[in-house]
């Protein structure tokens, strides 16, 4: 059974939420006395119409509509990331500075979802209050939307265990604490923690207050939009380069195990953690190859060659998207080991995107599994998480939604070689987008051509991207039918 | 001393028997009148039909007023809720055996005096440290450290072909690192003296010092076996999983076992080492896929006694050298010792003869039940005046069945010969026949 009312009533308390963050946004134009305020009051207005109107419609539900299944947590979320799309591009569309509602809607999904790729193709003619704005999206997508608003307000009372069902990455759920909402209030603790030291170490660096507080939000949000069009390029400072990718780094690692670890004193967790090897692991392992073929292949020398691996493995593993030079000018064999990265991804209960440490752990160790088999064939095989047997059905769904990824990736690789790309670009762009990476490979550049791209393309990646930020499932049940049936 | 016993299944039979033996007043309480009805007419102790959790039934048994109370319950919730219950009338100690290893870390000790358990027992570990043991040292079949390592008495089975076999002892020569201190030939325990020989098929127990194992390994012709680097156990019951928990890393371990939902309990319990096979471990073919015939030890552990004495048979046959059996049923244990099965276990008498050692009064801080040799291993503090010092040994008339293996004066380990004299404030090791403990207690006080 679905419940309209309380739906409708949730999701017109987040439209509140996302027109006061507008206001607050708008407060930038007063004080910098640009032309983005009237943009910012109307779509304020906007969503906050909207949100009374949905708040209204569903005040008055009896009490048997006042429940909250497994069924409202999902479509709750999926709904909550398009209907904040959808307010949330206002500013852009109002303020003509996209003027195209397509590009204004895609900007603002490559938002939320962390993604990253822009649309716009000078930022630095931008306003401060959109950048700031954009920045936000991705701070708030990081989380989650839903996660960061009964994090910061815990007003709904019912159903926040379906709706953190429904968002929370990685198949692994490890509560901090008993009660939900506490346990988001540490986690968002926690990003705060990251988000505040990246802006400082950034100030520090000698990078001005606004492009550090933009930066620190997209670097703890592994988002990737940055305020210049070079990206991290433009400042030409290795120090910020490291810094990035140390909070990129960190920004990648499960929230509850950083928790454990700086604030109940459980060092050794970290090093035990399975997850966490795994993902340090695969960091090492990849930034060594790209390291070699960047030494070897191009004239780099060792330190450049360090520097640009780790920054663009970190950068693509934990899904990012930061650059510091255009990586496609080097050769096609280190493009295609970081179009593998795309699929990694950090650790579950992190804000990146991907497949995740975890998941691929848990393959991994299931194929080796497979080759004792036929050695063993009577053995039973387990696969070890932190110690502790995984469930058969845990592993099965592991598999299923790698299966699952893998056929996007494939689909959306065909997609965009119909729509018109090139076979590196589309395939690039389609792994990109389901990961919210935001970077391509191919001869046309890191960045997406989106600007030849049909308004169709455009609009078939933001539901990749919101496919990939669910973590698959979390949309594609909407499309089965059997969610849909009655009973 | 008067101790309560909570519980007569076998570790508690067995550990009566033991005591009742040793002039203390025992009673044994359960539930059960089955189990009571035999004890009460075979041995010397007061039986209660009550259960060991009922206060009235600790009352009537005189918890209260006991010296010791010891909960061998099968049930470990139970002997916890025992012990807390005998404590809080009054018993002076109390001891309860449990099933989980958690319970027994040092840092857990505390929890438990606080709530009136002055000690645990888990007698599946003790049994697994043997196991493991065994597995460490192959060719020794069992082995014990006195004095925390400095002498180590071990039991070695003479196979033809030995240095040592059919030459009277005194013909090996005075300046021999190691005493014999007992042999086993079929049921028979010996004490030897000079002019006896070792026969092929013999258990030797030695006793020595570290440093000289390599020379005994060499004596008793045990050198070309090779040491245990793959073992397979069939059957995942506790002390599997305990042993898989024990085993030094060097060794690579199969555990067989029947149930597939086992299987999948065990593979939660062990660690990525150890490979779980769901498999009949009788079933050679298994076995073979699974390499036995690289395998250098094989141990059953099936709940199932005749089981495991078949199954390490058949191990034997595809060239195991190390086999080790569960054996529950005591009568089974002279059998299978016969039918030259490497180590028995049996884990009640293990759990017996801890419990045993834990009470025993004087200055005695360890005795050992051998299960096969009908004897016990002591160590006393020679006390100042004491009978034992006045003479060299081959002077003083000790009884028949008594052999002094060796002592530790000031930290250092010394093997013990006819001239050696004892002093007060040795340490000394003391090998006798079942029962002489009380007798030659006093040769020491």
């Amino acid at each position: 059974m679905i419940h309209p009312k309380i739906i409708s009533r949730i999701i017109g308390v987040l439209l509140l939420i996302e027109a006061g963050l507008m206001l607050l946004c708008g407060l930038m134009p007063l004080f910098m006395r640009e032309d983005d305020l009237f943009a910012f009051m109307a779509s304020a207005l906007i969503a906050g119409v909207a949100g009374m109107g949905l708040l209204l419609f569903g005040k008055k539900a009896r009490h048997e509509e006042n429940i909250m299944t497994r069924r409202d947590g999902y479509i709750v979320v999926a709904i909550t990331w398009v209907v904040f799309s959808v307010f949330g591009c206002m500013p852009y569309f109002l303020s003509r500075y996209i003027p195209s509602f397509t590009d204004a809607y895609f900007e603002t999904m490559s938002g939320f979802s962390t993604t990253g790729s822009t649309i716009i193709p000078d930022v630095e003619i931008i306003p401060h209050g959109l950048l700031f704005w954009r920045s936000l999206t991705q701070w708030i997508g990081g989380l989650g939307i839903v996660f960061f608003t009964v994090a910061v307000l815990p007003i709904f009372g019912v159903g926040e265990v379906q709706l953190f069902a429904a968002e929370a990455t990685g198949p692994a759920r490890n509560k901090l604490h008993p009660r939900i909402s506490v346990s988001g209030r540490w986690i968002l603790t926690v990003y705060l923690l990251i988000t505040a030291s990246c802006a400082a170490c950034l100030k520090l660096c000698g990078m001005g207050l606004f492009d550090s507080v933009n930066h620190a939000l997209c670097t703890a949000a592994t988002g990737g939009f940055s305020t210049r069009n070079a990206s991290i390029a433009y400042y030409a400072s290795p120090t910020i380069e490291y810094v990035i990718t140390l909070f990129m780094f960190l920004s990648g690692i499960n929230y509850g195990l950083i928790f454990f670890v700086a604030f109940k004193g459980r060092i050794s967790k970290i090093f035990t953690d399975t997850e966490f090897r795994w993902y340090l692991s695969i960091i090492l392992v990849f930034s060594l190859i790209v390291g070699t073929g960047l030494f070897l292949g191009t004239p780099n020398n060792a330190g450049d060659s360090i520097r640009n691996a780790i920054f663009h493995v970190v950068s693509i593993i934990t899904t990012t998207g930061f650059t510091i030079t255009d990586y496609t000018t080097w050769p096609p064999f280190i493009w295609m080991i970081l179009g593998l990265c795309m699929y990694a991804g950090g650790c579950g209960g992190s804000t990146s995107g991907g497949i995740k440490s975890i998941r691929i752990a848990i393959l991994a160790k299931s194929m080796r599994n497979e080759v004792n088999r036929i050695l063993h064939p009577n053995a039973v095989l387990p696969v070890r998480v932190n110690g502790k047997v995984i469930s058969p059905q845990a592993r099965q769904s592991v598999l299923t939604f790698f299966i699952f990824f893998l056929a996007l990736v494939f689909f959306g690789w065909f997609f965009y070689i119909a729509i018109g790309l090139d076979i590196t670009d589309a395939y690039g762009t389609s792994i990109s987008c389901l990961s919210n990476v935001g970077l391509t490979i191919g001869y046309h550049g890191c960045n997406i051509p989106w600007d030849n791209m049909p308004a169709i393309g455009k609009w078939f990646s933001t539901l990749l991207m919101l496919v990939g930020r669910l973590e698959v499932f979390a949309v594609l049940l909407l499309f089965s039918p059997s969610f849909w049936k009655r009973y | 001393m008067k101790i309560v016993i909570a519980g007569a299944g076998n570790v508690g039979t067995h550990l009566a028997k033991l005591l009742s033996g040793e002039n203390q007043d025992i009673t044994l309480l359960d539930d059960s009148e089955d189990r009571l009805s035999q004890m009460g007419s075979s041995f010397d102790l007061l039986t209660i039909q009550e259960s060991p959790v009922s206060i009235m039934g600790l009352k009537e048994a005189g918890a209260g007023s006991a010296d010791l109370f010891v909960a061998v319950t099968p049930d470990e919730s139970r002997n916890i809720v025992a012990c807390q219950l005998a404590h809080s009338l009054g018993a002076k100690k109390t001891l309860a055996r449990v099933d989980n290893y958690e319970y027994l870390q040092a840092r857990n000790m505390e929890l438990f005096q606080k709530t009136g358990i002055d000690s645990l027992i888990y007698p599946e570990m003790l049994a697994a440290r043997d196991i493991v043991a065994g597995m460490k040292v192959s060719w020794i079949r069992q082995w014990w450290e006195f004095a925390g390592g400095a002498l180590v008495m071990m039991g070695v089975k003479i196979r033809e072909g030995a240095e040592i076999l059919n030459r009277p002892l005194n013909s090996l020569g005075p300046d021999q690192p190691f005493h014999i201190v007992a042999i086993m030939r079929e049921e028979n325990t010996i004490i030897p003296n000079g002019n006896d020989s070792i026969l092929a098929g013999d258990l030797v127990y030695f006793m020595t010092m570290k440093k000289h194992i390599a020379h005994i390994r060499r004596i008793a012709g045990k050198q070309e076996l090779p040491d245990i680097r793959d073992v397979i156990i069939m059957g995942g019951s506790r002390i599997a999983v305990r042993a898989a928990q024990l085993v030094p890393d060097y060794i690579n371990l199969k555990i067989i076992e029947s149930d597939l939902a086992r299987c999948h309990r065990l593979t939660e319990l062990v660690d990525s080492r150890v490979m779980i096979i769901n498999g009949d471990g009788r079933d050679p073919s298994l076995l073979q896929s699974e390499g036995i015939s690289h395998t250098e030890a094989f141990v059953a552990l099936t709940d199932n006694s005749e089981t495991n004495i078949l199954a390490c048979l058949a191990a034997k046959r595809f060239g195991v050298t190390k086999t080790i059996a569960e054996v529950e049923n005591i009568d089974y244990i002279n059998m299978a010792e016969r039918l030259d099965i490497g180590t028995v276990i049996n884990k009640k008498k293990i759990a017996a003869s801890h419990i045993y050692q834990m009470m025993l009064d004087a200055d005695v801080t360890n005795v050992k039940c051998l299960t096969f040799a009908n004897a016990d291993v002591a160590e006393f503090n020679v006390m100042e005046g004491a009978r034992i010092t006045r003479y060299p040994i081959k002077d003083i008339s000790l009884p028949k069945g008594v052999t002094i293996g060796g002592l530790i004066r000031n930290g250092e380990a010394i093997l013990v010969t006819g001239t050696t004299q004892i002093q007060s404030g040795d340490h000394v090791v003391v090998f006798c026949l079942e029962g002489m403990i009380k007798t030659i207690e006093r040769y020491f006080n």
